[in-house]
C-alpha cells in the first residue's frame, strides 16, 4: 500500500495530535467501510432495480378477439373493425380500443391486418377507390395484403393469426 | 498555506499508482482544477474526531439516523413511481406495490418499518444530547434544528399514514383532524385548511401527498444541512468525564474511523428491516370506508401516549391533553438551551433536569403501555 494515500493533514498543535490508531487502522477500516457499504448498496441497488423494472419487461399475453360473424364479413370487400381489449395497466383494469382490417377472397380464409402503420404508429385508412391502405401521417401506402407500396414504412402491416369458430372469425391480438 | 496544500493534492493524487487508479486520479485532478472541491472534501473526510467520541457508540446515533433518513427518502422516491394519489386508486396502487410488484414488499416494508426505526433513533439521539447537556451554548441552533427534525419526522408519519387510503390511515387522520379542530378559537379554520375543505377527501389526500413527498423532504434536508454545518462549525461538545477528557487531545479521522462504525450499524439496520419486511408484510387494512362503524381507529405507536392521555381529559378539557401538554413539551424542548443556561453538563450534577427528563420518559412509556392494554 502506498503510504501517501493515508496522509492526514497536520493538526494545530494546541488542539492535540492524531492518535496512533488514526494511521495504523486506516487500511483495515477502509476495507471494513467499503465491505459493509458495498453490501448495503448492493442490497439497496438490487432491490431498487427489481422494483423499478416491475412488470415493464413482461410482454402482454395477447388475447383472441371476435372480429365478427362470417355472414357480416362478405368476401371481396375490406372490413374495418374496431375492437376492445381488456388490459391491466399496473393494477388498473381497463379497455384499449384498436382497429383492424379483415378481407377475404373466397369467404373461407381471411387476412386480418392490424390498422397500425409500421412507420410511427398512426392508424392507416383503407382507400376503396385506390384499393390500398394510406397512412395519413407520412403518406405510407400499403397493398390490400399489407405490403409496403411506397413511403417511409419499414415493413408490411402486422398480419394477425386467425381462426374460425362457430361461424365467427377470431383474431389474436 | 491552503493554496500550497491544494497544489500538493492536485499533483500527488494522479501519480499515486498506475493502471486504473491513475485514470481516476487524472479525472479527479481535472475536476479539482476546475471546481476546487478536493480540499473542502478532504477536510470534511479527514475531520479530526476526538478519541472519546470514537470510543463511544452513542455518538453514532446521529449518523445512523441520517442513514435511516436516507433510506426513507430513497424508498419513498421508489414508491412514487407506482403510487397514485387519488381516493379511488390510491388503495389499489398500494395493494399492488405490497402484494404484486416484484420487490414491492421490500420497498414498502423498509419504508413502513424504517419510519419507526427513525423515530426511535432520533428519540435516542435527543436523549443522549439532553443527558450530556450538549444543547448548551454555543450549540443552541444545532439542538433546535434537531428538535425540529423530530417534529418533521412526526409530520411525515402523520401525513404518510393517510396515503394508502385504507381504514387505519383514514380513521387515524380523521381523529387527528378532530384534535386539530378542537384547538380553542381557530380550531375549525385549522381543520379546514389541513383538510382542504369541510370533509376528509381528495383535497386532503392531495395536500398530505404534497406535504409528504415535497415540502417535508425539503424541510428536513434543509435542517440536516444546518444541523451538520453547526456540528462541524462548533465541533462536538467537549468530554464530560475525566476519562473522556484524557482522550480529548488525541484524534482519529472522520473517514474511515467514524464512518465505518456508522456504516456497519446502518448495514445491520438494513438487514433487520429486510428481515422484518420479509416476515411481516407492511400492514394494509381494508379500503377506507367513511360509513363503517366497526373500525376502531388507533394511531401509530409513537402517538399512542397522546391517544391515551386524551382519555383522562374528557369533554371541554380535551384541548389540554391534545394541544396544551404536547405544545408545552415541544416548546420546552425548543426553548431548553435558553431556560437551562448553566454551564454544568454532567447529568449527575444536574439532578433537576435529569429527574424531569426521566419523569417525562416514564410518563410516555406508561401511557404507551396503557394504550396497548
Amino acid at each position: 500500500m502506498d503510504k501517501h494515500l493515508y496522509n492526514l493533514p497536520d493538526l494545530e498543535s494546541e488542539n492535540g495530535e492524531w492518535d496512533e490508531r488514526a494511521h495504523s487502522r486506516q487500511g483495515f477500516l477502509r476495507l471494513c467501510f467499503w465491505s459493509v457499504t458495498g453490501l448495503s448498496l448492493t442490497a439497496v441497488g438490487g432491490g431498487s432495480v427489481r422494483f423499478l423494472l416491475g412488470h415493464s419487461l413482461t410482454a402482454p399475453a395477447g388475447e383472441w378477439i371476435e372480429v365478427g360473424a362470417l355472414n357480416e364479413l362478405p368476401p371481396g370487400q375490406m372490413h374495418r373493425v374496431t375492437y376492445l381489449l381488456r388490459t391491466t395497466d399496473l393494477w388498473r383494469k381497463g379497455e384499449l380500443r384498436g382497429v383492424l382490417y379483415a378481407y377475404s377472397e373466397d369467404g373461407s380464409s381471411y387476412t386480418v391486418l392490424s390498422g397500425t402503420c409500421t412507420h410511427l404508429g398512426c392508424n392507416v385508412r383503407w382507400d376503396d377507390a385506390q384499393q390500398q391502405f394510406a397512412c395519413p401521417c407520412h403518406l405510407g401506402l400499403f397493398s390490400r395484403q399489407g405490403e409496403v407500396l411506397s413511403g417511409p414504412p419499414p415493413k408490411a402491416l402486422n398480419r394477425l393469426e386467425t381462426r374460425i369458430e362457430n361461424g365467427k372469425l377470431l383474431a389474436f391480438v | 498555506m491552503e493554496v500550497e496544500h491544494n497544489k500538493i493534492d492536485r499533483i500527488s493524487i494522479p501519480h499515486r499508482s498506475r493502471g486504473i487508479g491513475s485514470w481516476v486520479g487524472a479525472v479527479w485532478g481535472w475536476l479539482d482544477a476546475r471546481t476546487g472541491l478536493a480540499l473542502p472534501l478532504r477536510k470534511f473526510f479527514t475531520y479530526p474526531v476526538p478519541l472519546y467520541v470514537h470510543k463511544n457508540v452513542l455518538y453514532s446515533l446521529g449518523g445512523v439516523s441520517l442513514i435511516s433518513l436516507a433510506l426513507q427518502l430513497f424508498s419513498g422516491i421508489l414508491m412514487t413511481f407506482y403510487y397514485d394519489p387519488g381516493i379511488s386508486s390510491a388503495y389499489d396502487s398500494v395493494d399492488y406495490i405490497t402484494y404484486t410488484l416484484p420487490a414491492g414488499w421490500l420497498v414498502r416494508g423498509v419504508h413502513v418499518y424504517n419510519a419507526s426505526a427513525l423515530v426511535i433513533l432520533l428519540f435516542l439521539h435527543l436523549l443522549r444530547t439532553y443527558f450530556m447537556g450538549a444543547y448548551k451554548k454555543p450549540r443552541e441552533i444545532t439542538w433546535m434544528a434537531g428538535v425540529l427534525m423530530l417534529l418533521v419526522v412526526l409530520g411525515f408519519a402523520f401525513t404518510g399514514a393517510l396515503l394508502p387510503w385504507d381504514q387505519s390511515g383514514y380513521w387515524a387522520t380523521k381523529v387527528g383532524m378532530e384534535i386539530a379542530g378542537s384547538t380553542p378559537l381557530a380550531g375549525t379554520w385549522i381543520k379546514r385548511i389541513l383538510q382542504g375543505g369541510s370533509i376528509l377527501g381528495q383535497a386532503t389526500l392531495t395536500r398530505f401527498y404534497v406535504l409528504h413527498v415535497l415540502l417535508l423532504p425539503l424541510g428536513i434536508l434543509s435542517l440536516v444541512i444546518l444541523h451538520i454545518h453547526q456540528l462541524r462549525y462548533h465541533g462536538i461538545a467537549p468530554a464530560i468525564t475525566e476519562k473522556g477528557k484524557r482522550d480529548s487531545k488525541k484524534f482519529v479521522p472522520f473517514f474511515p474511523h467514524w464512518m465505518t462504525l456508522d456504516a456497519m450499524i446502518g448495514t445491520a439496520l438494513l438487514i433487520l428491516l429486510i428481515f422484518v419486511s420479509w416476515n411481516w408484510r407492511a400492514p394494509l387494512e381494508f379500503p377506507a370506508d367513511p360509513t363503517s362503524a366497526d373500525f376502531i381507529p388507533r394511531p401509530q405507536w409513537y402517538f399512542l401516549s397522546l391517544y391515551q392521555m386524551l382519555k383522562y381529559f374528557p369533554g371541554p378539557l380535551e384541548p389540554v391533553a391534545a394541544i396544551l401538554l404536547p405544545g408545552a413539551l415541544i416548546g420546552g424542548l425548543l426553548a431548553l438551551p435558553f431556560i437551562d443556561r448553566s454551564e454544568e453538563r454532567r447529568p449527575w450534577r444536574r439532578p433537576l433536569a435529569t429527574a424531569l427528563a426521566i419523569a417525562v420518559i416514564s410518563a410516555i412509556v406508561v401511557l404507551t403501555v396503557l394504550a396497548t392494554l
